[in-house]
């Protein structure tokens, strides 16, 4: 069964909100709690990225949608947003050599969308007419 | 839980207790705590996670900003990071560039 959607408005303060649905539809779908983390974070970061890059920054506002899609196999959230077009996948992944930086030399960016997209089993981005949407997907059984 | 912190100045040690999740909601919170330990001039920055509970790379960001802001002669210690919280360091290269431990005297 798939959990009702969640729309909420895209400002910061409605992030813990989004990872309380992601928590709570990875418990419904029995994914361990190491994986529901991860996808919790993946979440956390790009609705970030879409409250401040794809709405705030374009002086936008609007909402961010999550829904939740529990298969067999993997258990994915489908994020949509009418922010700017981003597909996070195309945004240059920090080098190893950059990860391994003294702090003093890092830049203070970057990490959030590899966090997000290195904490899944599978990214994928569809731009549909004026919506954004991100599916995150979790093999289920797996941490 | 509620995003908190706790500044404690020990001798030459900026103790900074967090707690709850850290996102980059509340992420400001956490980087005025560290520009008020900075204002006392320690000669160590010491942050507690055993409770913290989430952390997001807005988290991250503000470890980098505090090595800059206090400088390479002030030593980052960050002690009891635990399950995806230390897991969230590692992948990023962070446990290379803080003394990560899991007490601290």
């Amino acid at each position: 069964m798939d959990m009702q959607a969640l729309t909420v408005p895209a400002r910061l303060d409605q992030l813990v909100e989004m990872r309380r649905y992601v928590q709570a539809v990875g418990k419904q779908a029995g994914l361990p709690e190491d994986a529901t983390y991860k996808l919790a974070l993946a979440v956390d970061e790009l609705a970030t990225n879409i409250v401040l890059h794809g709405y705030q920054e374009h002086g936008l506002s609007g909402d961010i949608i999550l829904s939740a899609v529990t298969e067999d196999e993997a258990m994915s959230i489908i994020m949509e947003d009418r922010g700017a077009a981003f597909d996070p996948a195309t945004r240059p992944m920090p080098s190893a050599e950059e990860l391994n930086k003294p702090l003093e030399e890092r830049r203070i960016g970057g990490l959030g969308i590899f966090l997000a997209l290195n904490s899944v089993d599978d990214f994928s981005y569809q731009r549909l007419g004026e919506v954004n949407r991100n599916t995150l997907t979790m093999k289920r059984g797996k941490a | 839980m509620a995003f908190n912190t706790i500044l404690e100045m020990d001798g030459s040690d900026a103790k900074i207790t967090l707690s709850g999740e850290l996102d980059a909601s509340v992420a400001e919170q956490f980087k005025t705590t560290v520009e008020e330990a900075a204002t006392h001039k320690p000669r160590n920055l010491v942050l507690f996670l055993n409770n913290l509970e989430f952390m997001a790379s807005a988290g991250l960001r503000v470890l980098v900003f505090a090595k800059q802001k206090m400088g390479q002669e002030v030593s980052m210690y960050v002690v009891g990071a635990h399950g995806p919280v230390l897991n969230t360091l590692q992948v990023s290269g962070f446990h290379q560039a803080v003394h990560l431990q899991n007490s601290y005297p």
